[in-house]
């Protein structure tokens, strides 16, 4: 049956946003070959402070993760429409052991990187669906979804988002991403998805 | 054996059944424990007058000898005994004898006439022992309506013989999919008349029955998050019950029919509340630090168990229902959950995890003991019949989810087989 959100693989968003952020790379010009000296026969070890004419290298720009552009793509530089917003993957689910509401170390990291991109779109709203896999029966799963997503809501609202901008639901087992019955699917059922639900 | 006042009584059923009367019948004999003894009974048949419908007859006689063989209670003698019996009009005594010798402890008598598109039924239950009649009964409807009086018959049999309710104008509501979204389906429970009762294109979960079995309450998605709703089942009359910030779950009815508790979530955590079935300001019960949830009240209406991960796992407490005195009930279990009290009061039935999948358990508060009810595949969600003899339960042991019921010795039958089923609630009957 039809979602009202659409979940569709990041694989397509990966391509779009890699090839996006390395567009916006700025890298600076080549080191210009320096003159032939005589003194260059022996070998050098000591380096030698920057003189006038060469160009500084400076580090190359982090490559973003996916479903991270680069910073500085404003608010109305996003698709218009919420379902393409959504498909480009801009904010990245958080994934939870078994039985379990604690935010392991990579959910923290991923809901982190969430936390700044909505700061920069301040106008963005966003529900966050808790999900479980079949363990534990479906009453209780409702439950167990509950607690995932306000675990990634209260550590939203920890790191500055505003409260009234997260919206919250839990599906418990309803609406898998996987419906194989073996930890390749039940480690994927395990999270709390996010949706965009105004710009 | 004091001399019983023979009951006549005319039951005009119409269209919609007419709930059967409230009578204070004496018990005759307390089957209390499965596995006891059957009281057999003999039915050799019920002559017909002329001008009764013979299909409408045949059909009634039919029913009546189906749902006498399917009770724990009650056992029917095998036709090719009772056809060696000799009645002697003159003796009975001896045809009492007669009977008694191919295994009959009663014995039904009864005669069929019909007029227009009606059909009467006469009936006498006499006690062969006593040579007295135990109970008697007219009863009238339309020869449409044969069936539903073979099972009203059968079903003042067995509570006759038990005090309890009799299963065969019972019906499930439960939960399926084979629309295209989980909805709340009922049906009776044989499988047969399986109807759609909502049609929301949402999800639908956790059924429940009001007592007298007027009113449903259930889950839905159909508003955004999981809320409860009650809806009439023979009108569709839909209204909203608790419709609080977060998750509004697994509702119960309280036995006198006036509150529901159910579980929900506002601040994070889920815990136990109640509201009133007529609707109202819910009220929390519990302050659990974790998740708490299934609540489902005693038969006394005093208690109210329900699972809670407090001590890490899922397991199954009981608590006053003002929410005190929490006790815990399962120790031996490494995840106890859907926690259903037999009528008797005594037992509660529940999921637990064996080697990796759900099974049936049941608890004896009496003597605090524990049986595991084991089965293939995942097995779980049970779920008592009216008499408390019988359990329901979903089971995947056939690939997709599907409702199975002990027959009464104790073994599974198949009652739903299309799409997926779950959470099956049972009810003496739909008023």
């Amino acid at each position: 049956m039809s979602r009202p959100w659409t979940n569709k693989p990041l694989a397509l968003a990966l391509c779009a946003c890699v090839a996006f952020a390395f567009s916006c790379a700025h890298r600076k010009a080549v080191v210009a070959p320096e003159p032939p000296s005589e003194a260059s026969a022996e070998a050098k070890t000591a380096p030698q402070p920057p003189g006038e004419g060469t160009t500084v290298v400076r580090p190359e720009p982090r490559v973003a993760a996916a479903g991270h552009p680069e910073s500085g793509v404003t608010t109305s530089e996003l698709p218009a429409d919420l379902e393409e917003l959504n498909k480009a993957g801009y904010l990245k689910d958080a994934f939870f052991d078994t039985n379990k509401s604690e935010l392991r170390p990579d959910a923290r990291e991923a809901l982190a990187a969430d936390a700044t991109w909505l700061k920069e779109h301040p106008t963005v709203k966003i529900l966050i669906e808790g999900h479980c896999d079949e363990h534990n029966t479906a009453e209780y799963n409702l439950a167990l979804g509950w607690r995932r997503t306000n675990a990634a809501k209260d550590y939203l609202v920890s790191l500055a988002v505003a409260a009234d901008r997260i919206a919250t639901i839990s599906y418990g087992e309803e609406r898998p991403f996987g419906t194989c019955h073996d930890e390749s699917c039940w480690s994927q059922n395990r999270r709390v998805h996010f949706v965009i639900t105004a710009r | 054996m004091k001399q019983r006042i023979p009951l006549v009584c005319t039951l005009a059923l119409a269209a919609a059944l007419a709930p059967p009367a409230a009578a204070q019948e004496e018990v005759y004999l307390r089957v209390t424990s499965p596995g006891l003894t059957r009281v057999m009974i003999a039915l050799p048949g019920f002559p017909s007058r002329p001008g009764t419908d013979q299909a409408a007859a045949a059909s009634l006689v039919a029913t009546l000898r189906k749902d006498l063989d399917e009770t724990a209670a009650v056992g029917l003698v095998p036709e090719q005994n009772a056809s060696l019996v000799v009645v002697d009009p003159g003796n009975p005594t001896l045809t009492r004898q007669r009977w008694r010798a191919v295994g009959a402890q009663f014995l039904l008598d009864g005669s069929l006439a019909g007029a227009g598109n009606q059909i009467v039924l006469e009936v006498r239950l006499w006690d062969l022992t006593s040579g007295e009649i135990a109970y008697s009964r007219r009863l009238q409807g339309s020869v449409g309506l044969a069936p539903t009086i073979a099972h009203t018959l059968a079903n003042e049999l067995v509570h006759l013989f038990t005090g309890r309710p009799g299963p065969f104008l019972s019906r499930f509501a439960f939960v399926s999919d084979r629309s295209g979204s989980k909805e709340i389906w009922v049906m009776r429970w044989d499988g047969t008349e399986a109807q759609q009762l909502t049609s929301h294109r949402s999800i639908a979960l956790s059924p429940a029955w009001s007592p007298d079995g007027d009113w449903l309450a259930f889950t839905s998605f159909l508003r955004g998050n999981p809320q409860l709703f009650i809806l009439r089942p023979t009108q569709g009359y839909l209204k909203p019950l608790s419709s609080l910030p977060g998750v509004n779950s697994s509702p119960s009815f309280s036995p006198d029919g006036k509150l529901i508790a159910f579980a929900a979530g506002d601040d994070g955590n889920t815990d136990i509340w109640v509201v009133p079935a007529e609707g109202g300001t819910p009220e929390r019960l519990t302050h659990t630090i974790g998740i708490s949830t299934q609540p489902a009240w005693s038969p006394s209406g005093r208690q109210i168990v329900f699972t809670s991960a407090v001590g890490g796992t899922p397991q199954l407490y009981v608590m006053d229902t003002e929410g005190t005195n929490i006790r815990r009930l399962t120790f031996e279990d490494k995840f106890a959950d859907e926690a259903a009290w037999a009528p008797d009061g005594v037992r509660i039935a529940y999921t637990t995890l064996v080697e990796g999948l759900f099974q049936i358990a049941i608890l004896d508060l009496r003597t605090n003991t524990r049986s595991v009810v084991a089965g293939p595949g995942n097995n779980e969600s049970p779920c008592w019949s009216p008499d408390g003899t019988v359990l329901a339960f979903v089971s995947n042991r056939t690939g997709a989810q599907q409702i199975f019921m002990t027959d009464p010795a104790g073994r599974p039958r198949q009652i739903t087989t299309e799409g997926n089923n779950v959470q099956p609630a049972w009810v003496a009957q739909v008023q």
